[in-house]
């Protein structure tokens, strides 16, 4: 379904992200492991089309999108929920939502369908509908990108660290959701995280990227294992 | 005190095309981050292109303001695309060099399309009236009333259609736009086509009034300019406010101590104000 294939991305001069191939599957859960600054949010960025990729080629359900511009990427059904969020700060919960379902725009009863969708996901969106995005704190600003990002039923999800900065507790109920996002409604899922005690438990498969380059792939049992993988990002 | 009312009805006409104009000018500037010199230029050609059709082809003042519009609306959405757009992604300064090239350019046009000396659309509504002692024009109090229902209009299309809020989505984050699926490239022409097509209703409604001439797209651009530092860079409600405020301060100093001073007091009301309240009356704290 998603196909990366040597794919290298500049910012500027500097050679960010190096001959990295990535493949994933329909309904897949995957990981993308790596601490700060090995480059997952050049990739996503890449993947999501606010970046081109120098050389290698991205294709998505068989349609290279890596010339493609962003919104043209996003009617495919690709859909990222970028670091930092990205919410409109000055907009009520309500109109980043709909903005959300901005390639569905017209069809009114999808969209009631899918804003009562993530009311049921994220209850508190719906008490605070009409508050200000920027005035949410931390952990409710991830919950509203995360249902803004489902509001134009993304076939596939890019999340990108959803849980930095989180409570712990707040990051285990956010875990739950995006696996349940998951298996529920039948999203593709690819999960950034340095995180990797989060990630590892709920996802299927992961990719280890480091300094640009994907050094390690497997299932998520045997990374795990991985002495490296528990030094770097595990801790143990 | 009739001159006082005199004044006040005087400030609120004027006022009522600041506010248009500024407004105009923040809406892209909210978009774009960069401010379109060529502003007052495009209400300027707005001015010359309604006398254009009312003289060339003997429509009626409505019909030639609508034409006007329109084409207003067109060259906004082509400036947007030939000046800006490709400097998208280049340093500000870019951006700020081009337009100077587009006031430049225009100003040029109209001196030899027009000629430098003043011009001036008949009046279609001459008449008077007098009300609480003072004398009102009818085409000032259309002034005053259209300058009205578009703030209006414009009030309810910003925050009750999908597209005046996709304009607010990329004002405030682009790039979180174009990852909901919006083409920021059409909200920036669209909204640039809005910005020059209200330029060109006020110096419609304004140009029976007052003459028209080349020049009077960069004194107006300046002030333009005031309003918006005044009322909070982007800012809708402080454009308006900021707008019929330079136009009171402007009539009643201008009325009372001279007109020749008129321009002093509306800098002097930039430099004071920004003193106080460096963000502006509406601006937000910097992050
Ligand atoms: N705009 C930029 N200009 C220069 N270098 C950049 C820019 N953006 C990213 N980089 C560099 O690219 C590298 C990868 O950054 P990236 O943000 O992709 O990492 P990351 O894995 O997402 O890190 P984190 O976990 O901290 O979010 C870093 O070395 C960073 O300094
Ligand atoms: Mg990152």
């Amino acid at each position: 379904m998603f196909k990366l294939k040597q794919v290298h991305t500049n910012i500027g001069a500097l050679q960010i992200i190096q001959d990295v191939s990535i493949e994933i599957e329909k309904g897949e859960f995957v990981a993308l492991l790596g601490s700060n600054g090995a480059g997952k949010t050049t990739l996503f960025r890449t993947i999501a089309g606010v970046l081109k990729p120098k050389s290698g080629s991205v294709e998505f359900n068989g349609v290279p999108i890596h010339r493609l511009p962003v919104h043209k990427i996003v009617e495919l059904g690709l859909v990222l929920c970028p670091q930092g969020r990205q919410l409109f700060p000055q907009l009520s919960v309500q109109k980043n939502l709909l903005l959300g379902a901005f390639p569905l725009r017209g069809d009114k009863k999808r969209i009631q369908k899918n804003l009562d969708r993530v009311f049921a996901l994220f209850p508190i969106l719906k008490e605070r509908v009409n508050q200000q995005a920027g005035t949410f704190s931390g952990g409710e600003q991830q919950m509203l990108a995360i249902g803004r990002a489902l509001m134009g039923e993304p076939k596939m999800l890019l999340l990108d660290e959803p849980s930095v900065g989180l409570a712990p507790l707040i990051v285990k109920h956010i875990g739950d959701i995006i696996a349940n996002i998951n298996h529920e409604m039948d999203t593709t899922v690819f999960l950034s995280e340095q995180n990797a005690n989060m990630a590892l438990n709920i996802t299927q498969r992961g990719y280890v990227l480091e300094s640009g380059r994907c050094v390690l792939s497997g299932q998520c049992s045997d990374l795990k294992k991985d002495e490296k993988v528990r030094k770097a990002y595990i801790g143990a | 005190m009739e001159l006082l009312l005199q004044q006040i009805f005087n400030g609120i006409m004027f006022g009522s095309t600041y506010a248009i104009v500024a407004l105009g000018l923040t809406l892209v500037m909210g978009i774009l981050s960069i401010p379109n010199f060529a502003h007052g230029h495009l209400y300027m050609l707005g001015g010359y292109i309604t006398f254009f059709f009312i003289s060339a082809t003997g429509l009626g003042f409505w019909l030639s303001m609508l034409l006007s519009v329109i084409t207003l609306g067109l060259i906004g959405v082509l400036m947007e695309r030939m000046v800006y757009r490709p400097l998208t992604d280049q340093p500000h300064i870019n951006a700020f060099i081009a337009a100077i090239g587009a006031l430049l350019f225009l100003e040029a046009l109209a001196l030899v399309v027009w000629g430098p000396q003043g011009l001036r659309i008949p009046n279609p509504y001459p008449q008077n009236i007098q009300f609480l002692g003072i004398t009102m024009g009818l085409q000032r109090l259309l002034v005053i009333g259209g300058a009205a229902v578009l703030i209006l209009c414009l009030h309810l299309f910003m925050k009750k259609t999908l597209m005046g809020t996709t304009i607010e989505a990329v004002a405030q984050n682009r790039e979180g736009a174009m990852l909901n699926g919006i083409n920021v490239n059409r909200v920036s022409a669209i909204t640039f086509g809005i910005s020059s097509a209200t330029a060109a209703i006020a110096a419609s409604f304004l140009s029976p009034i007052f003459m028209l001439s080349p020049s009077m797209g960069a004194i107006l651009g300046m002030k333009a300019f005031i309003i918006v530092i005044l009322g909070g860079m982007g800012s809708i409600p402080g454009a308006i406010l900021g707008g019929y405020i330079l136009g009171l301060i402007e009539a009643l100093g201008g009325g009372y101590v001279s007109a020749a001073y008129k321009d002093v007091f509306a800098f002097g009301a930039l430099i004071v104000i920004l003193s106080f309240k460096p963000t502006g009356i509406f601006g937000k704290k910097e992050a």
